[in-house]
């Protein structure tokens, strides 16, 4: 009998150290490797004097993906859009846009997208979306 | 391997790729203006905008961006039909939640269309999001809020819009 209500015990422990909430480790600041390579995928540089030139192709490129640009601020260089994950009506991409002047005559332009709640890691959309800035900013200057 | 199953979620890339209709879109969402004011096209964008019932919510002179928004309801007779016809057939099963409000929104950016400055194009996008009420599915709730987006692509509201913007500056507007 007490040895049933010993093991009850400590099943109980442990289904109730099951509901304790992870902990964040000492190191949830630190920059680790892969947020490095995720800030190159999410960052490039172009050759561009003006800020305003690099934010009206950036306003321009969200566009034409079909975002709505929410908020803009000139002088920080910020831009945030956002769209419904179509086919998919129920999913949010948001995208956060700052653009920095680098050296004269360059400015880097640094994309952070989040898929409802994630943030998306993957080189891949990042090329992409560089590839349509790159056409816009053609197009703005011919 | 359920455990490890339940931990997985399923990795959803947003594609950043330009829609095939992109092209046509923009020329339906865009005008050009033989202008040097800017300015001037903003606010004569946001005067259409109050005069369609929406209130500007964002407005960046620096960028030429305008953003404008109205809420409205979304109720329409068609869905309560449905609605009721959904719970007779499900013999009182199934209540399907009904679009409840609706906010309909526009975004304006102005740009220049050429280096010097004399040519600008202004972009409008219009869009609604929806949000459905509740209902029920058998013996499950199904909560409020639910929302929904949807991109107006109707070229006859782009047209209205551009028409009177066009009043507006006293000046003609024309196709990319």
């Amino acid at each position: 009998m007490t040895r049933t209500r010993a093991v009850a015990t400590v099943l109980l422990a442990l289904l109730l150290a099951a509901c304790e909430a992870p902990k964040p480790g000492p190191d949830i600041l630190a920059p680790t490797e892969e947020q490095t390579k995720v800030r190159s995928y999410q960052t490039r540089t172009f050759d561009i004097a003006e800020r305003q030139v690099a934010m009206r192709a950036v306003l321009g490129v969200l566009q034409d993906l079909g975002f709505i640009v929410e908020r803009a601020n000139e002088p920080l260089g910020l831009i945030t859009a956002a769209r419904f994950a179509e086919p998919n009506y129920n999913d949010i991409v948001a995208v956060t846009v700052t653009v920095r002047a680098v050296t004269a005559g360059q400015t880097m332009i640094r994309v952070n997208a989040i898929h409802n709640n994630r943030p998306v890691v993957e080189p891949e959309p990042y090329q992409r979306f560089f590839a349509a800035l790159e056409k816009s900013l053609l197009l703005t200057r011919s | 391997m359920l455990a490890s199953g339940a931990c997985t979620t399923t990795a959803v890339v947003p594609a950043f790729e330009l829609p095939p209709d992109s092209a046509q879109r923009r020329a339906a969402e865009t005008r050009l203006f033989e202008t040097r004011d800017a300015n001037e096209l903003l606010s004569a964008s946001a005067a259409v905008l109050q005069d369609l019932g929406f209130h500007v919510e964002e407005s960046v002179r620096e960028l030429g961006f305008l953003r404008a928004a109205k809420e409205r309801s979304a109720r329409e007779h068609g869905q309560e039909i449905w609605r009721a016809v959904a719970l007779i057939l499900s013999f009182g099963k199934l209540l399907m939640p009904i679009a409840l409000e609706q906010k309909i929104a526009a975004t304006v950016v102005a740009r220049p269309a050429d280096a010097a400055g004399t040519r600008w194009e202004v972009r409008v996008a219009f869009y609604r999001v929806v949000w459905d009420g509740d209902g029920k599915s058998g013996d499950d709730y199904l909560a409020a809020g639910e929302q929904s987006m949807q991109v107006v692509r109707d070229p006859a509201i782009y047209q209205q819009f551009f028409a009177k913007l066009s009043k507006a500056v006293f000046l003609e507007a024309y196709t990319l």
